[in-house]
């Protein structure tokens, strides 16, 4: 299975002097692991200020946690669950949040057009779903939770996260096969 | 295998780069919290010898209290009553939670995640209560949380107890 952009190997020198407070060590690793952080909070609730504000909280809990943290799993998957937390909490206390509009926040890197084409229409029709929806299929498809996980944290049944999965899914697969960006606009125009 | 994980190849999308600089705020946040943590040892220190004082003190001049009748008050509502039993039962919880956190060493992932979230709860309960102090259902709930989270402290002492004792 492919890794998730959180698995990141943490030296345990860093971690023990973190752990101690040194707060050089603490920025270390927060320069380490700010960026998937940060993404998985955007691709959550799809608005960056949310985003840097529960990436920031969720670092916050994470290093004043950090004393008790016995090490028995890897640091960057206790970090991502404080950061996924902190998203399916905001999503629950804002709802409503849910820009349909498409915003191009990455750095560009990629060369082919053709590639960036594509990955402008996955940002836009990703932004169509609903913040459950989206953070569903975000978690399951790339961060690798299985239903069980999913469930868990949004403290339902393992159905309602099999079933939003395939919804949302159906959806973006509709968008994309549709004309993507175009298709988007075209479904929009049409009301 | 991942094309059916991720059928749509939502992992190529590139990462997201966050709008400004983070760590600022966090460092600002971890100093001022060290902060409020040497503030309360030593307002603990301090309390803990005026308690002593005023021990030592009551030893030397006590006298036998005079017999007098309780004064006639007026019940307090059922209601209130609760309150000032949950709002009781929450303190005591507080400190006993404290003292315990203090006696456990290195917790497993998964307990830390759900003390994390304990906490995050009770922040929450306490962001409410400051609008509605009187709330019998936000104290019972803290109160709730609050056991929880103790009863993760305890079973973890008891772990921490039995590793010792194997060894």
């Amino acid at each position: 299975m492919a890794m998730t952009p959180f698995e990141i190997e943490m030296d345990d020198i860093t971690l023990a002097r973190a752990r101690r407070g040194d707060l050089d060590a603490c920025e270390q690793i927060f320069r380490l692991f700010q960026k998937p952080a940060f993404s998985v909070a955007y691709r959550v609730c799809q608005c960056p200020d949310t985003a840097q504000e529960i990436t920031q909280e969720a670092f916050i809990t994470v290093f004043r946690k950090l004393g008790q943290f016995r090490g028995d799993a890897p640091f960057w998957g206790w970090l991502r669950r404080v950061v996924v937390n902190h998203a399916i909490s905001s999503i629950r206390k804002s709802p409503k949040i849910d820009p349909v509009e498409f915003q191009d926040h990455h750095g560009s890197s990629e060369s082919a057009s053709e590639r960036v084409d594509m990955a402008m229409d996955l940002e836009s029709a990703l932004a169509t779903l609903g913040a459950e929806d989206r953070a569903i299929v975000w978690l399951h498809d790339v961060e690798g939770y299985n239903h069980g996980e999913i469930a868990e944290l949004f403290g339902k049944t393992q159905s309602f996260s099999k079933t939003r999965l395939s919804r949302a899914r159906a959806r973006l697969k509709g968008l994309l096969e549709g004309g993507g960006l175009a298709g988007l606009q075209e479904a929009a125009a049409r009301g | 295998m991942q094309k059916e994980r991720d059928p749509l190849n939502l992992g190529s999308l590139p990462m997201v780069e966050p709008p400004s600089d983070g760590w600022p705020l966090i460092r600002a946040e971890l100093e001022k919290g060290r902060q409020q943590r040497r503030l309360l040892r030593y307002a603990g220190s301090m309390m803990a010898i005026a308690a002593t004082v005023v021990l030592a003190v009551g030893v030397f001049i006590r006298q036998p209290a005079p017999v007098t009748e309780p004064a006639a008050v007026p019940a307090p509502a059922q209601a209130q009553q609760t309150l000032d039993s949950l709002i009781s039962l929450s303190q005591q919880l507080e400190v006993q939670v404290r003292s315990i956190r203090e006696d456990v060493g290195g917790m497993p992932t998964d307990s830390l995640v759900y003390q994390v979230e304990l906490e995050d709860l009770i922040a929450q309960v306490d962001e409410e209560l400051s609008v509605n102090p009187d709330s019998l259902e936000l104290w019972s709930h803290r109160v709730n949380l609050l056991l929880d989270l103790s009863r993760i402290y305890e079973n973890q002492l008891r772990r921490d107890y039995h590793r010792m004792a194997s060894l």
